[in-house]
């Protein structure tokens, strides 16, 4: 009996073996936003196309990519980035470049898929996934008022108590100059030309610092992007800044008292990248996944489990069609999402060129800034 | 001759001096292929990924050969003015050369280290270079953008020939070399290695200082007490160790927070008022209380293990002898304790020189220390050497502490357990 069981056990694994060696790996961020990826696109692309699809879960970054190729043995097919690091990826020959209207179908109404994203995509190598933002939300319970603007995200006199920001320079200094009078026009484009100068850097610095050593205000740094809704919920700070999509789990998902504020909200996007040489590279099913995952019906799926939007304008108009479409059933997901007409009043577009440009420069601005509170 | 005729033979007819040797040489290879696969175990993982490290932090031979033109065009400018036209067109054909291999965009990462900015120019000029007429390529990589006109990104450039530097080095303690060769700090706004390593210092040495001061009294008690009491007790010693990392940093900051438990309490109990509730989280307190429950076990471990072996009955002479409880404890008790104090302060130091996550956590505006830095390059901006240099100077400092603690108490009175 103990030898039979395991017999068994080494077959098991011996045909796991066999299979994830053939299965595409696709690498996320895990937790609720991975589980919407494969509930939504993930799954349904793997039965449609007959290959199996492995989740892998990673913190981000692209050192493991990095290493793999180093070391000659790439493991991983398609990998969820930030903008960033498809830039810095790309240069550094990881991934594989798009010819974008060949390589990826065009919406139902014949749209080429070049036109039918957002945006123009950060790199060759970038196809997007879901767009996101950085906006803030407040506890309910705690504050009198109603905060609407960016401004009262720093209005310490009106709406006191702590605020909880990002634990980095980027969009806290977008923020901090919208809330000091710059208007960002078209995709945040004054905001980013304020900070290509030193004194438009300082003065979004000098801003925060201020914020923070108001008696009256206060920082906590978050890090970790559950952190903002828990700090609003156990009442340490008023407001926090933090992805919508978490804010919409506590909100909708959970029934927390918070609610969010979308004024001088910066729209920032995830993208997915084929790593070149990847175990399913030469075969061409990485690619064939890739594709169908990122087609018009297969990005509006996952936006039935999050609060993120598909990156396609054609995605919008099937959730449109059929609300609600939130898997509560009585949820409308299109006045949740980011780019909603609703919400996009006053908005920046995180720009990932400005950050790979300037990123660890800034990183150090802020570091310093935060060592003299 | 004398020597040879008293040779003490072995029955076959070998001297008894080589049969011994070659016993012993057998058992001596016997013994290393014994610890074999232990050497090369730490060859693979330890010796070797630090070699790689330390070439990897001065290594510069990838944009040395990269721009082989421009570097020997550079050789005559001085760095005062934009260099000359000789220099733009070298520069323009190693570019072209790059893009033609698909390799610029690993220059443009590179040189985004040394100076930021450059990822765009580059990814710009890379575009309007097809453009590009014969001749006059000052004028032209000028236009490009205005960068190109600025003379801290060509003075970047130069700072990128030689083969091997130390610029990693030295911009680890806010340094560089400026445009005459001469060693300077960077600006004040971005001068923060420094402060992170002296963070960083400070941290590791309040923790240690923190856990012996609460591990000493628990080691005492664990080794005087009865076997089923300091069972216990031990186990609650080492059930928190069992626990995961974030599980453990989460519960102190729903505890510590300002509208946390135990600021709760102390309303309720009226020792603060509502509205002046102390700052226990986010600020270095959040720190060192999360760090030193964390970290306690490994000092609680091996002053355990000394105490354990110290009689008791030397206690009892010390007193007998007519020293009161604490001069029998300072003369006695602690001296016999000193290995494992220093088993146990070496180990959390060394410990929580290298943390992050939890000071990231919990630290608020002083939570970052040198060791997110590391992580930032290794992770974020690909910047490796960077990464490997100020990884090699935390080693140098963990093994000059080690040296000192060396000189001043002996490393082979030391007991890990």
């Amino acid at each position: 009996m103990k030898k039979l069981s395991k017999l068994l056990l080494a077959i098991s694994f011996a045909v796991s073996m066999a299979t994830s060696a053939f299965a595409v790996t696709v690498v996320s961020w895990g937790g609720a936003y991975t589980e919407s990826q494969k509930l939504g696109y993930g799954d349904p692309t793997a039965k449609a196309l007959g290959i199996d699809i492995n989740w892998v879960d990673y913190s981000g970054g692209l050192s493991e990519i990095k290493a793999q190729k180093e070391a000659g043995k790439i493991t991983w097919d398609i990998i969820d980035v930030f903008a960033m690091d498809t830039i810095t990826g790309c240069d550094e020959g990881l991934f594989v470049e798009f010819d974008f209207d060949k390589d990826f179908p065009a919406a139902p109404d014949g749209t080429p898929a070049s036109k039918d994203f957002f945006t123009s995509m950060p790199s060759k190598c970038a196809v997007g996934n879901i767009l996101y933002s950085w906006n803030y939300a407040y506890n309910v319970n705690n504050i009198k008022g109603t905060p609407k603007t960016i401004q009262d995200f720093f209005n310490t006199k009106k709406f006191p108590g702590k605020r909880a920001i990002y634990n980095g320079a980027l969009t806290n200094l977008e923020i901090a100059l919208a809330a000091d009078g710059v208007k960002p026009g078209k995709g945040g484009a004054n905001i980013y030309e304020a900070l290509e100068t030193e004194a438009g850097v300082e003065r979004a610095m000098n801003k925060i610092k201020e914020l923070c050593t108001d008696p009256k205000g206060g920082c906590v740094f978050w890090s970790a992007g559950a952190q903002p809704p828990e700090l609003l919920v156990s009442g340490e700070v008023v407001m926090a800044t933090g992805w919508n999509g978490r804010f919409f789990g506590a909100e909708v998902g959970e029934g927390a008292p918070i609610k969010q504020v979308w004024d001088a909200q910066g729209l920032d996007y995830e993208y997915f990248v084929l790593v070149k040489d990847g175990p399913n590279y030469a075969n061409g099913n990485a690619m064939k996944a890739l594709a169908m995952m990122t087609n018009t019906e297969m990005l509006a799926g996952s936006a039935k489990h999050i609060a993120y939007a598909p990156w396609r304008k054609s995605s919008l108009s099937i959730i449109e069609k059929n609300e609600p479409w939130y898997k509560d059933g009585k949820t409308n997901m299109l006045s949740q999402m980011p780019t909603a007409p609703a919400n996009t009043k006053n908005y920046f577009l995180v720009d990932p060129i400005y950050w790979a440009d300037n990123g660890t420069e800034l990183g150090e601005k802020w570091e310093a800034m935060k060592a003299g509170l | 001759m004398s020597s040879e005729t008293q040779q003490i033979l072995t029955t076959d007819g070998i001297p008894l001096e080589v049969s011994l040797k070659k016993a012993e040489r057998k058992n001596k290879l016997k013994a290393f292929l014994l610890v074999a696969p232990l050497l090369l175990f730490l060859i693979i993982t330890y010796v070797f990924p630090i070699g790689d490290m330390l070439i990897r932090s001065v290594d510069d031979r990838e944009v040395t050969n990269m721009l082989p033109k421009t570097f020997k065009a550079m050789k005559g400018w001085d760095g005062q003015d934009l260099p000359s036209e000789e220099v733009f067109e070298a520069f323009y054909f190693d570019m072209k050369l790059l893009i033609e291999e698909r390799r610029e965009g690993k220059l443009s990462t590179e040189m985004n280290f040394t100076k930021n900015g450059f990822k765009s120019i580059l990814k710009k000029l890379r575009r309007e270079m097809k453009k590009f007429d014969e001749g006059n390529y000052k004028e032209q990589i000028m236009a490009v953008h205005k960068r190109w006109t600025d003379v801290e990104y060509w003075r970047a450039i130069k700072a990128r020939s030689p083969s091997f530097t130390n610029q990693k080095y030295l911009k680890g303690i806010d340094m560089y070399t400026n445009e005459k060769g001469e060693i300077v700090s960077v600006p004040e706004d971005r001068q923060i290695h420094r402060v992170l390593w002296l963070r960083t210092l400070e941290v590791a040495f309040f923790v240690t200082v923190f856990c012996f001061l609460m591990a000493y009294p628990i080691a005492h008690l664990l080794a005087t007490l009865p076997m089923k009491y300091s069972n216990l007790l031990m186990i609650c010693v080492l059930l928190p160790f069992w626990t995961s990392l974030l599980v453990r940093t989460a519960s102190w900051m729903i505890l510590l927070q300002q509208q946390g438990v135990v600021n709760d309490f102390f309303v309720t109990i009226g020792l603060v008022t509502d509205d002046n509730r102390p700052e226990m989280m986010y600020n270095k307190t959040g720190t060192y209380v999360a760090m030193t429950q964390i970290l306690l076990p490994f000092m609680v471990l091996p002053l355990y293990s000394v105490m354990k072996t110290i009689s008791p009955s030397l206690m009892r002479a010390g007193k007998s002898l007519g020293g009161t409880p604490f001069v029998a404890f300072w003369k006695v008790y602690f001296p016999l304790t000193i290995p494992g104090i220093g088993a146990g302060c070496l180990l959390v130091f060394i410990l929580a020189i290298g943390y992050y996550i939890t000071p990231a956590l919990v630290g608020g505006a002083s939570g970052t220390l040198i060791s997110n830095q590391i992580a930032f390059h290794m992770k974020s901006t690909l910047d490796w050497s960077f990464a490997s240099a100020m990884g090699l100077m935390l080693l140098t400092g963990v093994l000059a502490i080690y040296w000192i603690y060396n000189k001043l108490v002996g490393i082979d009175n030391i007991k890990l357990g």
